[in-house]
C-alpha cells in the first residue's frame, strides 16, 4: 500500500484514471464480444461510420451535461430543449426558404435561454433540480407540440447545401457530426482541467458550502453552467433534425436517459464532485456500440435495452468496487499523514 | 499602546426567532494580535464570528473592517477584505488537490481565465515548506490527508492569500495530541508572519500558548477581558468556572479585567 501519489509513470497514471482505465476496458470487451460475434459486419467500415453518425446525438448533450452533474445537479429538460432548438430553426428557414445561419443562431439562443431558466429557476427560486427540470421538460415539450399541432417539418429541400455539410455532411465517409463531438469534448475537457470556470464547478460539487466561504458566487457558475448546456443540447438537436432532413415534434425524448446513463457509466458519479468528459464520451460509445452491435449480429432488437441494463449495472458495479478500495486506503493514508 | 483595530464590532445583537443569541457585544483585534475567543457551549462565539464573516446578517450594530463600516457582510466581501475562516474539515474539497484547495476560490490564471498550474504548483509547495507539510506532493488529493495535515493546508491558504485575519473555529477539535501541537504552531507561524487571527475553542489549554489576548463570551454578552500575560492557565480556568457557575468574573482577578461595562 505505497503511497500512489509519489509514483511516478505508467503506475501512477494507471492509479491517478483508474476510472477511466476500467471504462476503457469495458469499451474493449463490448467491441470484442461482438466482434467475434460477428466478424463481417465489424470489419466493414460502414459500421463504424454508422455509429459515428448517430452516437453524436447522445454524446453532445451527455458532454455539456457532465458539467451539471459534476456541480451535484442534474438536468432532465434537455430532452425537450433538443427539440426546442431545431424547431425555431426549421421554423425560421421555412420563413426565409433558405438555409440561412440566422436559423441555426436563434435555434441556439433558444436552448441558451431554456437552460438560463433552469438555471434560475434552481438557484433563485431554491427549486431542486430534479424537480425544476420536470417542470422545463413537460413546458418546452408541450411548447413543440402546440406550435407543431404534433407535425413534422421537412427539411430535405435545404439537402446538400453548405451549411447542412458543415454540420452533418460526410468527409470521407466519416460524419461530419461525429467531429463536432471530438471537438466539444475536447472544448468542455479544457473548461473542466484547465480554465478557472471548471474548477468551480468542481468545488460546487465537492463542498458548496466551501465554495461560497472562499467568495466563489455558486449561483452565477450554476447559471452559466445551465445556460451552456441548454445550448449545448439545442445544438444537438439541430444536427439530429439536419441529419434525418425532417424536424419532429418527439426529437430528444430518446437521448434523455441515454445521455444521463452514458455520463454515469463515464465514471461521474450522481453525487457530484468528481467525473470526467472522457468517461461520459466513451460511456455514450459504450451505449451506441451495443446498438449497433444487437442489430448487426442478428438477434432481435428487443434486446438492446436488456444488454444496455446489463452493461450500466456491470460499470457501475465496477465503479463501486474501486471506490470501496480507495476507502480503505484513504483510512491508512490518514494514519500515515499525522 | 498606538495599535490599530483591524476590525471592530460595535453592539451586535442576533436574534435567532425568540432567542437573543448576541446581546449587544463590542469586540475589536489589533494588528498582529492573536485573540483567543472562549466560552461556554452557547456563549456566542460562533455566532459572533460567523457575524464577522457574513454568514449571518446582525440585527443591530456595526462592523468596522480596516475603517470601513459596514452594516453588514457577506463571505465574498469578507475574503476580499482579507479575512479567511478555517473551520473543521469544512473549507476543503475533499477530491481535489492540495495545491488546487490552497488557492481555491482566488486561483493564479492568465486574463482570460486560464489556470497557472505550474505556477500554483511551485507556491502552494512553498507554503506548505513553511508549516513543514511536505510529506505529501502537492497533487495529493486532501481527502487523503490526516485532520492536522488539512488544516496545515487551510493555514497555507490563509497565508498564500495574504489574509489579514484568519478566524479558526475549533480547529483542534478532534485531534490527537501531536496535531493540536502541530495546528499550534501553525497559529504562531501566522503571528510570525504579522497576521491576526481569532482563536476559539473550548479548550483553554488549547487556546494559551499562543493567544496575546482572551475575550470570554457568556450567554451572549462578553463578560471579561485579560490579557495572557496577568494570568496563569489555572487562572484562567477558575475565572472560566465561575463565570460558567455564577455568570461573574472572581474579585480577585476583577481588576485585572480589561472590560468594563459602560453603566453598572
Amino acid at each position: 500500500m505505497a503511497d500512489i501519489y509519489k509514483m511516478h509513470g505508467i503506475k501512477k497514471i494507471f492509479y491517478e484514471f483508474k476510472l477511466q482505465f476500467v471504462i476503457t476496458i469495458i469499451f474493449l470487451m463490448i467491441w470484442l464480444a461482438f466482434y467475434l460475434l460477428n466478424p463481417p459486419a465489424f470489419s466493414n467500415t460502414f459500421t463504424y461510420t454508422s455509429i459515428m453518425g448517430v452516437a453524436p446525438f447522445t454524446i453532445i448533450p451527455a458532454i455539456s451535461l457532465t458539467l451539471i452533474i459534476i456541480a451535484g445537479e442534474i438536468d432532465l429538460s434537455f430532452a425537450s430543449v433538443m427539440a426546442l432548438g431545431p424547431l425555431v430553426m426549421a421554423l425560421t428557414w421555412q420563413a426565409f426558404g433558405e438555409p440561412t445561419p440566422l436559423g441555426i443562431l436563434l435555434g441556439l439562443l433558444a436552448g441558451l435561454g431554456a437552460g438560463l431558466l433552469n438555471g434560475i429557476l434552481i438557484t433563485k427560486l431554491g427549486i431542486p433540480s430534479l424537480i425544476a427540470t420536470i417542470g422545463t421538460l413537460f413546458l418546452w415539450r408541450g411548447v413543440v407540440l402546440v406550435v407543431t399541432e404534433g407535425f413534422s417539418i421537412p427539411l430535405g429541400e435545404f439537402r446538400n447545401t453548405l451549411i447542412y455539410n458543415v454540420f452533418v455532411g460526410r468527409v470521407y465517409g466519416v460524419p461530419v457530426q461525429f467531429f463536432w463531438a471530438i471537438v466539444l469534448a475536447i472544448i468542455f475537457w479544457i473548461i473542466l482541467n484547465r480554465h478557472k470556470f471548471g474548477a468551480y464547478i468542481y468545488y460546487i460539487g465537492d463542498n458548496r458550502t466551501a465554495a461560497r466561504m472562499v467568495g466563489i458566487n455558486v449561483d452565477r457558475v450554476l447559471i452559466i453552467a445551465y445556460a451552456i448546456h441548454g445550448m449545448v443540447a439545442a445544438f444537438a438537436g439541430i444536427l439530429d433534425s439536419l441529419e434525418m432532413a425532417t424536424f419532429w415534434p418527439a426529437l430528444g425524448d430518446i437521448y434523455m436517459l441515454k445521455s444521463i446513463a452514458s455520463v454515469v457509466i463515464g465514471g461521474t458519479p450522481v453525487t457530484g464532485g468528481i467525473g470526467t468528459i472522457y468517461g461520459t464520451f466513451l460511456g455514450g460509445m459504450i451505449l451506441e456500440f451495443i446498438e449497433m452491435g444487437v442489430l448487426a449480429s442478428g438477434v432481435s432488437g428487443f434486446w438492446i435495452r436488456l444488454v444496455h441494463g446489463v452493461v450500466i449495472i456491470i460499470a457501475l458495479a465496477a465503479q463501486g468496487v474501486i471506490r470501496k478500495g480507495e476507502l480503505a486506503r484513504i483510512r491508512i493514508m490518514r494514519l500515515l499523514t499525522t | 499602546m498606538a495599535e490599530k483595530n483591524i476590525v471592530e464590532m460595535h453592539n451586535i445583537v442576533k436574534r435567532f426567532g425568540a432567542v437573543v443569541a448576541l446581546k449587544g457585544v463590542d469586540f475589536y483585534v489589533r494588528e498582529n494580535e492573536i485573540v483567543g475567543l472562549v466560552g461556554d457551549n452557547g456563549a456566542g462565539k460562533s455566532t459572533l464570528v460567523k457575524i464577522l464573516f457574513g454568514i449571518y446578517a446582525p440585527d443591530e450594530g456595526e462592523i468596522i473592517i480596516k475603517g470601513k463600516r459596514f452594516k453588514r457582510l457577506t463571505p465574498k466581501k469578507a475574503y476580499e477584505l482579507g479575512i479567511v475562516l478555517i473551520h473543521q474539515e469544512r473549507t476543503l474539497c475533499e477530491n481535489h488537490p492540495i495545491w488546487r484547495n490552497v488557492f481555491m476560490g482566488r486561483e493564479l490564471t492568465n486574463r482570460y481565465g486560464f489556470l497557472k498550474i505550474k505556477k500554483m504548483k511551485e507556491l502552494a509547495y512553498k507554503s506548505l515548506a513553511a508549516l513543514e507539510l511536505t510529506k505529501m506532493p502537492v497533487d495529493t488529493p486532501v481527502k487523503y490527508l490526516s485532520g492536522g495535515y488539512k488544516q496545515g493546508v487551510q493555514i497555507s491558504r490563509a497565508l498564500t492569500f495574504e489574509a489579514d485575519l484568519v478566524i479558526l473555529d475549533e480547529p483542534t477539535i478532534a485531534l490527537s495530541l501531536a496535531e493540536v501541537q502541530k495546528v499550534l504552531e501553525y497559529v504562531r507561524e501566522l503571528k510570525r508572519k504579522g497576521k491576526s487571527a481569532i482563536f476559539i475553542s473550548h479548550n483553554i489549554y488549547h487556546v494559551y500558548p499562543v493567544v496575546d489576548r482572551f475575550v470570554i463570551l457568556n450567554r451572549g454578552e462578553v463578560v471579561a477581558e485579560f490579557y495572557k500575560k496577568d494570568l496563569t492557565p489555572e487562572d484562567l480556568s477558575e475565572i472560566m468556572i465561575s463565570i460558567a457557575r455564577t455568570g461573574k468574573v472572581p474579585k480577585e482577578y476583577e481588576e485585572l479585567n480589561l472590560y468594563k461595562k459602560a453603566s453598572p
